[in-house]
């Protein structure tokens, strides 16, 4: 479970580090509306993104929510389990 | 091309290794100078060990691969896929659109992507995690290391995965060489990696005491194969893979031809599960002989297993008399591992790329540390330096281990 509260842009902020260091992009190439795929994230890349979100929010993203597209989608679900959770 | 019964020659094209004597360069010239690649290991948890030394092989993922690719592959494939993509530069090989479905990747290795799963074993077990990173499978099955080649070459012919413990890869090398040899495929990249010194496994090599004792003057000296005083085996990890092809595929686009694949055996001891057998070895290197149709005495020098344990080098010059008789005095066999370690299921792939070399440069690499003379291992073991052998054209490789599925080469100069 969550403790810590986050805003949306924070979470947006953590994830975008998350997504650079993962594909070793710079963050500025990294636009909240980026599509996960034309990034270069796979399915698996981003199942392996949420897993390292999990970690870091400590949260649980249940499997049936992973319908994500955009940063802006993997965002706005992260703050929502962030905030239901705490 | 279609699968033929005539017997086609496979020859070997392109070599790559990352080894604890270096890369190919590196390796070719420490090989036969005698240069031990034995070390104090580099490992946070060296305190926690009893052994504290291995021949690891030096390789950062990051000087070759972007972070994410590397990310998603265990260090066993990391290995795997740099050696082939050098192996593939060494054949000066262009792997068109007509060549992907008659080229495959037989690979071999003894634990495939160890260190992933210990890490998910480690969040689970130590740190209390319930679950592990969504990687974990993919990166830690056998069959990892050559998918990654399959999928970065775009290849597409036969691709499987080989684990007999220490022959692993010198099977994957024989029975590529047997498709190309019956017309499934043209070219195969065969070999193997082995990327096993973790925390677990090292622990559990130590729970079987074969490894060696630490030397107390030279540690790097701690190897001792064929000696009195040999202790044991030392652990090592790298990879080594081979393009080979067949000889027409070769001549047809002007390849420099390394070596043939001129014979491959193997038998199972059936005897135990660690201790080797004279009678399973010597069945081994018969099977290559009548594979190469070949007499005994045209085999010029052998790359022995050579682990450095007591049982396994008796047995292993035991076999050898049984099978050469008295020409077993006449042939000159060294243990390269007194260098580079074992390399468990890379072993048998970078000992014939040894092997190779050996009949390039005319030179047949040393035992090092050989120095007190063991009365019951009395063959010529090549002992402490190099040397030249001008006329060598047959050389054999051989294989042994745990589980006693052994595999021998004939590797046999090209002119």
């Amino acid at each position: 479970m969550s403790t810590q509260t986050y805003s949306l842009d924070e979470v947006k902020q953590i994830l975008t580090d998350l997504i650079a260091d993962k594909i070793d992009v710079d963050r500025s190439t990294i636009k909240p509306d980026s599509n996960l795929k034309e990034l270069g994230l796979d399915s698996l890349d981003t199942f392996d993104l949420i897993f390292s979100a999990e970690d870091y929010f400590k949260i649980k993203v249940p499997s049936d929510q992973i319908k994500i597209e955009t940063l802006e989608d993997v965002s706005a679900l992260l703050h929502r389990l962030i905030v239901s959770s705490n | 091309m279609t699968v033929t019964s005539q017997r086609k020659r496979v020859v070997i094209t392109g070599l790559g290794t990352v080894s604890p004597l270096g890369e190919l360069a590196d390796l070719t010239r420490n090989v036969f100078a005698g240069v031990s690649g034995i070390k104090r290991l580099d490992v946070p948890f060296i305190d926690q060990l009893d052994c504290k030394i291995a021949a690891q092989s030096l390789f950062d993922p990051a000087e070759h691969f972007t972070k994410h690719k590397y990310s998603m592959l265990d260090r066993v494939s990391q290995l795997a896929l740099h050696t082939s993509l050098e192996a593939i530069k060494h054949a000066d090989l262009n792997i068109t659109d007509a060549l992907k479905p008659r080229m495959g990747v037989y690979l071999g290795t003894g634990m495939g992507g160890a260190q992933s799963l210990e890490d998910g074993y480690i969040r689970l077990y130590r740190d209390g995690a319930n679950r592990i990173k969504p990687f974990t499978v993919l990166m830690s099955m056998y069959n990892a290391a050559a998918s990654a080649i399959a999928l970065d070459c775009q290849v597409t012919g036969p691709n499987q995965t080989f684990s007999t413990a220490c022959s692993s890869s010198a099977i994957a090398i024989g029975e590529a060489a047997r498709l190309i040899r019956h017309g499934y495929a043209d070219v195969m990249l065969a070999g193997g990696s082995e990327a096993f010194l973790t925390y677990g496994s090292i622990k559990a090599w130590e729970a079987l005491r074969t490894l060696a004792e630490e030397d107390p003057d030279d540690l790097s000296a701690s190897c001792k194969p064929f000696s009195a005083n040999r202790t044991g085996l030392v652990l090592a990890d790298g990879a080594a893979m081979l393009v080979l092809e067949s000889y027409e595929h070769a001549v047809a686009r002007g390849a420099k031809i390394y070596a043939e694949i001129a014979g491959y055996g193997t038998a199972n001891d059936s005897n135990h599960i660690t201790q080797p057998s004279v009678t399973g070895q010597a069945a081994t290197m018969r099977a290559a002989l009548n594979d190469a149709n070949l007499p005994p005495c045209e085999i010029q020098y052998i790359n022995a297993h050579g682990t450095g344990t007591q049982l396994n080098d008796l047995t292993e010059t035991n076999a050898v008399k049984k099978v050469f008789g008295d020409y077993a005095y006449r042939l000159s066999m060294s243990s390269t591992k007194s260098m580079h370690g074992h390399l468990m299921g890379a072993a048998g792939a970078l000992e014939a790329i040894i092997t190779t070399l050996s009949l390039n440069t005319n030179t047949l690499p040393p035992t090092i540390n050989l120095k007190q003379a063991d009365l019951e291992c009395d063959l010529d073991y090549v002992p402490n330096v190099s040397r030249k052998l001008p006329d060598l054209q047959y050389a054999m490789s051989n294989s042994f281990s745990f589980g006693g599925t052994g595999a021998s080469l004939i590797l046999k100069k090209t002119n």
